[in-house]
């Protein structure tokens, strides 16, 4: 087929969703999920150059490929509002062109939400030497060889053997992939650094794992995809293995008709300033520049998803810990990791470091390679995998100075640093925490007004003694002025 | 500060004195040289500020701390930027606490005292003028009657005492430890700043380390800066010195200085380097100037400044009200001391954001423990104490390999208590404790934590073992002068601002030819 793909399967549909097969799949893994999305979405399966009826395309890097599939897409005219689902390799392609379109593409406009299922992450796919080596063997020996291998290929990717006529066409559509396409994904494609490229994406996003799945199971997913979606949610099916639409189509169906009917997210959630407190803000108490400021600390971070110096999946294992660190009740939160993270960016500091560390962008670095290394040894899993508990742990020993694990990686932080990064660390935290309205509301705090814009009439303080609030100071703190639920 | 209408000199003019940094040595200095006549003209690296600007608020802040990295080493690594460096004009007197207490006579003669630490090169009588002419320009604010010096008499009446130096008094009263309210040099009333504006009295606001918006607080933009101004001092914001010329007999003749990017040469007959302990030394040995004795960096030293803090039931709302308006000097030769010199005490109220990094920081709660304790910010007062550190070789100011954006190497400074801070700091925390259980409160701990920036320049009466003579003046370059807190030879236990002005005056009337 010339590079002019077509549809494979199109159903009509209140809204269009195109699909993205796995390495040595085609269009035709999604026909089960296509079939109980009849009337409810109209799918759009693409093949990917190399694959299935696209066999005879070239062009297999993670961009070619994206550009493959965005001729397709504007070919099926997906209509106002669509969506994007990738299994497996076509997740990655799926990210680049969610990228594509949130950095405004035309030709990707209506991009509304992602499903990714056992997606290959943005940064290069863990996989072992061996297993690559071996895969790009077979694929281009004899065809004895190649039909068994590809038997054993599908049955490893499954939870629990499919059944037919499942298993026989996917064994067929690993036998009639391009071995150039095949092996340009092994050695190429998903080792493909995109995660500063994609950075993180706001538009709504499902990631799905299957539980046995070994490589790219909701370990994985969790610790390096879900960074890169300000708004992803993550879907562990139980039992599954690797082939998520083949294995668990009424799953896959089901979460592609709930994010399709979810309303688009545009702000995260700031925490919110009680009224009183906000109406003493507003009040001629306080001066013109700080209401400005306060009011824009209320406002949610919008730089909370650009980040420029840390990697997106870097600025989830910070925002890890800082949730440990400094845990936010209610419904909103202040993002203290993207300003730390625009601090960084920003290169400004606070006049001074400890010697014994690097500069502040590199000790974090540092110390989050330290950490989430820690979590490998000890737990083989991220640190963003494990549960608040595991991840105090680490933190207390970084605070009493004990090592995390038995190694430290080599550009990591030893126990002594790490004691001193987590003090600058807590440091950094509390003092953005505390920048923020909602929390001098929270501890009761009255300084904001001691006086508006007239230097020569500030009302200041008259009261100053033990248990001796001014009237109007009671009034902005009703519900933060005593001790309150923590108790004592 | 009002700068518009100032007198202005050319860079060719040949002026009799540059003086580089508007912070409590150089500002004092610019003022008397201008009294008397002199054209001067004053360097500062940071902006000049419209006090009415600052905004109650710590965060904003930052634009008045000096946030240049330095790199802390040494077994107690000191803070700086908001904890004790300044910028703009004024230097670090637009945050400082405007805590004013005079040297104790026996600090300047510890060696002779103790066998320990070393004796200035002057006493007590020498500084005692000058200690009451600052006091009465700038405006102190005391009690009638100080305890530890019955004849000394305070221009103004004290500012009033805040929950926390209210708690400490009364539980002070039961231990038998003297308290009285502290020597500030915040204007308890309007007063009319000779040279200056009128100075409106203090509001009580609480935030003094933020810029004072009233000018009640004394910062060197609303007294001596002022002063000097109407006696045709030019001050020049936003030029950062970073080199000299010299002739061939090894005298300044001009300072370099960078302004919007671009190097101008200032023309000048002597030069007063009063940059503060880092950026002074760090200026001289970038340009390898006046270091002949190898004094410059060595003797640093940080005030053993550790702090309690406890939970009291009642509400102390600490930021209200001067921050720090009780003191206690009964410590200062303790009977049972097992160290050389002592500790002042004061009452502390904080603002959250340093109080909550303290919590964070320095107590190291995290998490849960955390938030919950940041909720009784209301109810927390604490006290702290300015304590004496003994010169020490391991105590050093370097150049790191580091650069900074002038390509000037990052200073290094290295800092660690001896024993004998060992010792002092035990019995002030055993002191600090009790005062906090006679008081009452729950949940008491220590903070540990250093403050000011002192010495590295030493005065003697040698070159060999010193950088400048008693009066400031260089051993080696005859028409430098240092007028900052480098110049100590031991920390005092008295917060230095004070007496950083008290000697800027000494030497600024030796420099005039005026014996003293």
């Amino acid at each position: 087929m010339p590079n002019s793909p077509a549809p494979h399967t199109t159903i009509p549909g209140p809204c269009t969703v195109v699909c993205l097969h796995f390495l040595g799949g085609s269009a035709r893994e999604w026909e089960p999920v296509a079939a109980l999305l009849d009337g409810v979405a109209r799918i759009v399966a693409l093949d990917l150059p190399g694959f299935g009826d696209a066999a005879a395309v070239s062009g297999y890097s993670v961009a070619a490929m994206a550009d493959h599939v965005a001729a397709g897409i504007a070919a099926a005219d997906p209509g106002g509002r669509w969506y994007l689902a990738g299994h497996s390799m076509g997740a990655k392609v799926a990210l680049a062109l969610a990228r594509r379109a949130e950095d405004g593409a035309p030709d990707l406009a209506g991009l509304a939400g992602l499903v990714l299922l056992g997606g290959s992450p943005p940064s290069p796919e863990p996989m072992s030497d061996d297993k690559r080596r071996e895969m790009m063997e077979w694929i281009s020996a004899d065809a004895e060889t190649r039909r068994r291998k590809a038997g054993e290929f599908v049955d490893q990717n499954t939870g629990s053997p499919l059944g037919e006529p499942l298993r026989t066409r996917a064994v067929e559509d690993v036998l009639r992939a391009s071995p150039a396409a095949w092996t340009a994904w092994l050695r190429d494609g998903s080792r493909e650094d995109w995660s500063r490229r994609i950075g993180i994406l706001r538009m709504p996003a499902v990631v799905v794992g299957g539980t046995e799945d070994a490589d790219l199971g909701t370990a994985a997913q969790k610790a390096l995809t879900l960074p890169h979606l300000a708004h992803g949610r993550l879907v562990a099916l139980d039992g599954a293995g690797h082939l998520l639409p083949l294995e668990r189509p009424e799953a896959v169906a089901s979460l592609i008709a709930g994010l399709a009917s979810e309303e688009p997210l545009l702000k995260s959630e700031a925490p919110t300033v009680p009224e009183p407190y906000r109406a003493l803000i507003e009040s001629d108490r306080v001066n013109t520049r700080l209401r400005a400021a306060l009011l824009a600390r209320a406002e949610p971070d919008g730089s909370a998803d650009r980040p420029v110096y840390l990697d997106p999946v870097e600025l989830a294992q910070l925002r890890a810990v800082v949730d440990r660190v400094l845990p936010q009740d209610g419904t909103g939160r202040i993002d203290i990791a993207a300003q730390i993270e625009a601090r960084l960016a920003a290169g400004t500091g606070d006049g001074w470091r400890f010697a014994k560390l690097p500069a502040d962008g590199a000790a974090y670095r540092a110390a989050l390679r330290t950490l989430d290394a820690a979590a490998r040894s000890v737990h083989a899993t991220g640190f963003l995998c494990l549960d608040g508990g595991e991840q105090d742990a680490f933190l207390q020993a970084a605070a009493a100075g004990e090592p995390l694990s038995h190694e430290v990686p080599v550009d990591g932080l030893d126990a002594e640093e790490m004691t001193l990064w987590f003090e600058d660390l807590r440091s950094d935290a509390v003092r953005i925490y505390l920048a923020h309205p909602a929390s001098l509301a929270r501890i009761g705090f009255s300084g904001i007004g001691a006086g508006g814009d007239d230097a020569e009439t500030l009302p200041g303080f008259v009261r100053v003694g033990i248990g001796d609030p001014e009237p109007w100071e009671s009034s902005a703190l009703q519900k933060s002025s005593t001790l309150g639920e923590t108790g004592r | 500060m009002k700068l518009d209408a100032m007198r202005r000199y050319a860079t060719t003019d040949i002026v009799d004195v540059v003086v580089i940094g508007t912070g409590a040595g150089g500002a004092p200095v610019l003022a008397r040289l201008a009294a008397a006549g002199l054209k001067v003209v004053a360097l500062e690296a940071g902006p000049n500020f419209d006090p009415a600007r600052f905004a109650f608020d710590e965060t904003l802040a930052d634009e008045i701390y000096w946030t240049e990295e330095r790199l802390s080493g040494g077994s107690t690594p000191e803070a700086f930027g908001a904890n004790n460096s300044g910028t703009g004009v004024g230097g670090s007197t637009l945050h400082w606490g405007a805590f004013t207490p005079r040297a104790d006579e026996r600090d300047l003669r510890l060696h002779s005292e103790t066998g320990m630490g070393v004796d200035w090169p002057l006493g007590y009588d020498d500084l005692r003028p000058f200690y009451e002419r600052v006091e009465a320009f700038i405006g102190v604010s005391g009690p009638s009657q100080y305890p530890w010096d019955p004849g000394r008499r305070y221009p103004l009446s004290p500012v009033p005492r805040n929950g926390p130096a209210q708690v400490m008094g009364q539980a002070c009263d039961r231990l038998g430890i003297r308290t009285a309210d502290s020597p500030a040099a915040v204007v308890s009333g309007d007063f009319p700043q000779e040279g200056g504006a009128l100075r409106r009295g203090c509001i009580n606001c609480g935030y003094c380390h933020q810029g004072c918006r009233n000018g009640a607080k004394t910062s060197m933009d609303v007294t001596y800066l002022p002063h000097a101004v109407s006696n045709g001092a030019e001050i020049r914001p936003d030029c950062r010195v970073h080199g000299i010329d010299r002739d061939s007999e090894g005298r300044i003749t001009s300072v370099i200085y960078r302004h919007d990017g671009v190097d101008h040469r200032q023309r000048c007959a002597a030069v007063y380097l009063c940059a503060g302990a880092v950026e002074t030394p760090r200026l001289l040995l970038h340009l390898g100037l006046a270091n002949g004795s190898g004094q410059v960096g060595r003797n640093y030293m940080g005030h053993v400044a550790t702090q309690v803090w406890g939970t009291f039931e009642a509400e102390m709302r600490m930021n209200r009200g001067y921050p720090s308006s009780l003191i206690s000097e009964d410590m200062v030769r303790p009977d049972d001391a097992d160290f050389a010199g002592g500790y002042l005490m004061q009452s502390l109220g904080v603002l959250p954001v340093t109080w909550g990094n303290s919590v964070a920081r320095g107590r190291g709660l995290w998490g849960r423990a955390l938030t919950e304790h940041l909720n009784r910010y209301n109810h927390m007062a604490g006290i702290g104490i300015n304590g004496e550190t003994l010169p020490c070789d391991a105590n050093v100011l370097v150049l790191a390999d580091e650069v900074d954006a002038f390509g000037m190497r990052k200073a290094r400074i290295d800092f660690g208590y001896s024993s004998n801070e060992d010792r002092l700091n035990a019995h002030a925390t055993r002191t600090m404790t009790a005062i906090w259980e006679a008081a009452g409160a729950t949940d008491i701990w220590v903070l540990e934590r250093v403050a000011h920036t002192i010495g590295t320049c030493r005065m003697g009466r040698s070159g060999d073992s010193a950088v400048v003579d008693p009066h400031g003046r260089s051993f080696e370059i005859s028409n430098l002068w240092i007028s900052d807190g480098s110049t100590f030879p031991s920390s005092l236990a008295a917060n230095p601002a004070l007496t950083i002005m008290a000697l800027a005056l000494r030497s600024a009337e030796a420099f005039l030819g005026h014996p003293s």
